[in-house]
């Protein structure tokens, strides 16, 4: 059987895997000459309810790509202002680390493979269309293309392209597979009915700082620096998709990370301000180019589906990461693009699919964000482990854990240990 | 390959967007057609959209007209016209592709007699256009009643006279075969100059109908090219000795291109005869008068109400005839 991953973000990375470890051929296409995508210019894992998240997905089998994030980590358990131990793996490590285990995992990857069309039969896709024309068949296949640009929607709910790590101008926008398959596309919202939400950080090069600034990151992994009080801009807060980092104390503070560049919490800030502070009088971006100006625009293309995965409407289609729902971050990514693998699998044998019970905080959060995507109220928010409305929600329920063991308990318990590490074919 | 590939040959160039995003109609963008998300499968390497927005939701100032001096007419066989023109660097150095045209007509007249007429050759370091003219119709005439000295209002550039433009830079390093028939030599020129640059051998099949010699002989010749002639349409189908012709060298040789500059019977025809096995590239014999997607004398109509501009829309041979309504 062979499946075809569409996208090579931390999503598709993890659906090719765990496709792979069940059993199946996996062919994954990406548009660009790296995977990983926007976690090129990530870095953070394991802070607050991540941790529980990282640790579920060890104990489900599906704990490649954390121990790979794991082993780049430049910082373990720092704090910042909302955020308890943090993970900041080095974004100039990880692309090629994640690659080589993918190729060394006999994953086929094509890069700079932008797929365009799809063939459909019934409520079946049959093959793929690349840019070129060029046309493959798969038996099933999974939509990882996220909802970040085009430049076209980063102009039109955005300030235009800042020139961001996807890089549409070089090697063309993603398409959306599943509204060519037919399958309309749904929006998240931001205050005042605007469609979709700014990406919430960017990078600074590292060498464009104050020595003292540099030097506090490298030991610490985070520095905090107040705004001029005629600079605080409260309102950004609401634009921003990361509503775990769209706290006051953002907004009064330039909170910077060292993740090998140092990322900057916010979603875009004027250059000739971000000067005006000390330490940062030479600060210069590199993600995106024109921070200065803007930052990519996402959520404006997620798929319905179901708790397993499945594209509401197309038999053979299954999604992961953000095309899967209103989520945040690479751990998010990694599960649901994990779960969409392995189920991807099943359904070509024709065994039940693999529905994670809600008492797995993997599982709660799948069901909790498709719930709340039906509802007005709720395609205003953004689901992540890390914060916000749903990490709350963890607490209340008493999922969130930083106890290895306990989680690993809850999993046995469950008796889902290993499963995505079972060979089904 | 059955997938169409429908590109705008202007996009990306100095004249994109054009008035067709001001009206939402343009060819390439989902948002300037009237969407509101992108759905950017035919990507040209530049947003159209923001291009339009930081344009100040205008279109980008069309095609100039030029006054250009004819500096020397050629007569052939009484009806076969070769002009050439002296014009401006830029615009001769935009008419070298492929697939070069331009509007021509006498100054004298009116837009109406705007004709489109491939560009043979763009010689930039004379600055001068070669062109070659049928007499056929009053607008023909009246471009051919001028002399040397006089000169010819131009309007350009236009770059959609050949379809398939993918496939001639595709073709490297191999066997090529370029079909020409009469007054076909003209658009056929660059692309025989193309198709030598890249590394081909091409193997001519030219049919002089209706001229009495091989028109355009020469571009042959530069090319290292073998001519091979025959009759290749009897009764409005190929005719054997061309099938035969045809047949042999696809045996023999590994081909990566056929291009065809001839009616749109015999690219047809052609097109039935060859199959998917070859990549195909052949002229646009779309009747034009603007040249800018905006009169609709070029739109051909497909199955589905689909319509195709094709001074504009630059497409697989193959999708020109397919589904294509006729009445």
């Amino acid at each position: 059987m062979k499946v075809i991953v569409i996208g090579g973000g931390w999503a598709g990375c993890a659906a090719a895997i765990a496709a792979k470890k069940a059993g199946a051929q996996v062919v994954l296409y990406e548009k660009t000459d790296m995977v990983l995508g926007l976690g090129n210019v990530g870095g953070i894992m394991r802070n607050n309810g991540r941790y529980t998240a990282a640790e579920e997905l060890i104990a489900l089998g599906a704990g490649n790509l954390i121990n790979i994030t794991d082993s780049n980590t430049r910082h373990k358990n720092i704090d910042f202002p909302g955020h308890k131990h943090a993970w900041l793996y080095d974004v100039n490590k990880i692309e090629p680390a994640a690659r080589r285990h993918l190729k060394d995992m006999g994953i086929e990857l094509n890069m700079i493979s932008r797929v365009v069309d799809i063939k459909k039969e019934e409520d079946k896709i049959k093959g793929l269309y690349l840019a070129d024309g060029s046309y493959e068949e798969g038996d099933v296949f999974i939509e990882a293309t996220g909802s970040t640009g085009p430049m076209g929607n980063c102009l039109r709910y955005g300030n235009g392209c800042s020139m961001c790590v996807l890089r549409c101008p070089a090697f063309g926008p993603r398409v959306s597979i599943s509204m060519r398959a037919g399958v309309d596309d749904l929006q998240g919202e931001r205050e005042d009915d605007i469609l979709g939400a700014f990406s919430g950080s960017c990078k600074l090069c590292k060498e464009s700082l104050d020595e003292d600034i540099v030097k506090e990151l490298n030991e610490k992994g985070c520095v905090v620096i107040k705004v001029p009080e005629e600079d605080v801009n409260m309102d950004k807060l609401k634009a921003k998709v990361c509503q775990q980092y769209a706290l006051k104390e953002f907004a009064e503070n330039i909170v910077l990370l060292d993740t090998g560049h140092v990322k900057l919490m916010t979603s875009y800030y004027p250059l000739d301000k971000l000067r005006k502070i000390k330490g940062l009088e030479n600060a210069k971006y590199i993600d995106p180019y024109a921070g200065g100006k803007g930052n990519s625009i996402r959520y404006l293309s997620v798929a319905p589906r179901t708790d397993d995965m499945r594209v509401k409407g197309i038999s053979n289609l299954f999604c992961g990461g953000e095309k899967s729902g209103l989520f945040v971050g690479h751990t998010e990514a990694i599960c649901t693009g994990s779960l969409a693998g392995h189920n991807a699998v099943r359904y070509f044998l024709g065994i039940p699919p693999l529905v994670l019970p809600k008492t797995t905080v993997i599982g709660d959060i799948i069901a909790y964000a498709n719930y709340k995507m039906m509802t007005k109220e709720g395609r205003r928010n953004r689901y992540t482990f890390a914060g916000a409305e749903y990490f709350k929600r963890m607490q209340e329920i008493g999922l969130y854990s930083t106890d290895r063991e306990e989680i690993r308990g809850r999993i046995e318990k469950l008796n889902l240990l290993d499963v995505m590490n079972q060979k089904l074919v | 390959m059955d997938y169409e590939i429908k590109d705008c040959i202007d996009a990306g160039s100095a004249y994109c967007p054009c008035h067709l995003a001001e009206t939402g109609d343009c060819i390439v963008c989902s948002q300037l057609s009237g969407k509101t998300f992108c759905d950017c499968v035919n990507w040209k390497g530049v947003c159209i959209y923001q291009e339009y927005i930081l344009n100040n939701k205008k279109a980008k100032v069309g095609r100039d007209g030029y006054l250009c001096k004819i500096i020397k007419k050629e007569v052939y066989d009484d009806k076969l016209y070769v002009l050439t023109i002296n014009a401006s660097r830029n615009l001769v150095h935009e008419l070298i592709y492929p697939g070069s045209f331009i509007f021509i007509r006498n100054p004298q007249t009116s837009t109406y007699y705007d004709t489109p007429i491939s560009i043979m050759e763009a010689d930039t370091k004379e600055n001068t256009l070669k062109i070659a003219i049928e007499l056929r119709g009053i607008k023909t005439k009246c471009i051919c009643k001028l002399n040397e000295d006089e000169k010819v209002l131009i309007r350009g550039p236009f770059w959609n006279g050949v379809l398939g433009l993918k496939n001639i830079y595709k073709a490297k390093e191999g066997v090529s075969i370029v079909i020409a028939r009469g007054i076909g030599t003209a658009p056929g020129a660059p692309v025989l100059k193309k198709l030598y640059a890249n590394g081909n051998k091409v193997i001519s099949i030219v049919d002089k109908t209706p001229f009495t010699n091989i028109f355009g002989k020469e571009y042959f010749e530069m090319c290292n090219s073998e001519i091979l002639q025959c009759k290749m349409l009897k009764d409005g189908e190929l005719s054997n000795e061309f099938k035969t012709i045809l047949q042999q060298i696809l045996k023999v040789e590994n081909v990566n291109l056929i291009h065809c500059d001839g009616p749109d019977i015999l690219i047809y025809e052609l097109l039935d005869f060859v199959g998917d096995s070859v990549n195909f590239s052949c002229c646009n014999n779309s009747k034009m008068c603007c040249g800018e997607g905006v009169c609709g004398t070029c739109s051909t109509r497909y199955k589905n109400r689909v319509v195709k501009r094709l001074c504009k829309v630059q497409i697989d041979p193959k999708h020109v005839f397919k589904e294509r309504r006729l009445i």
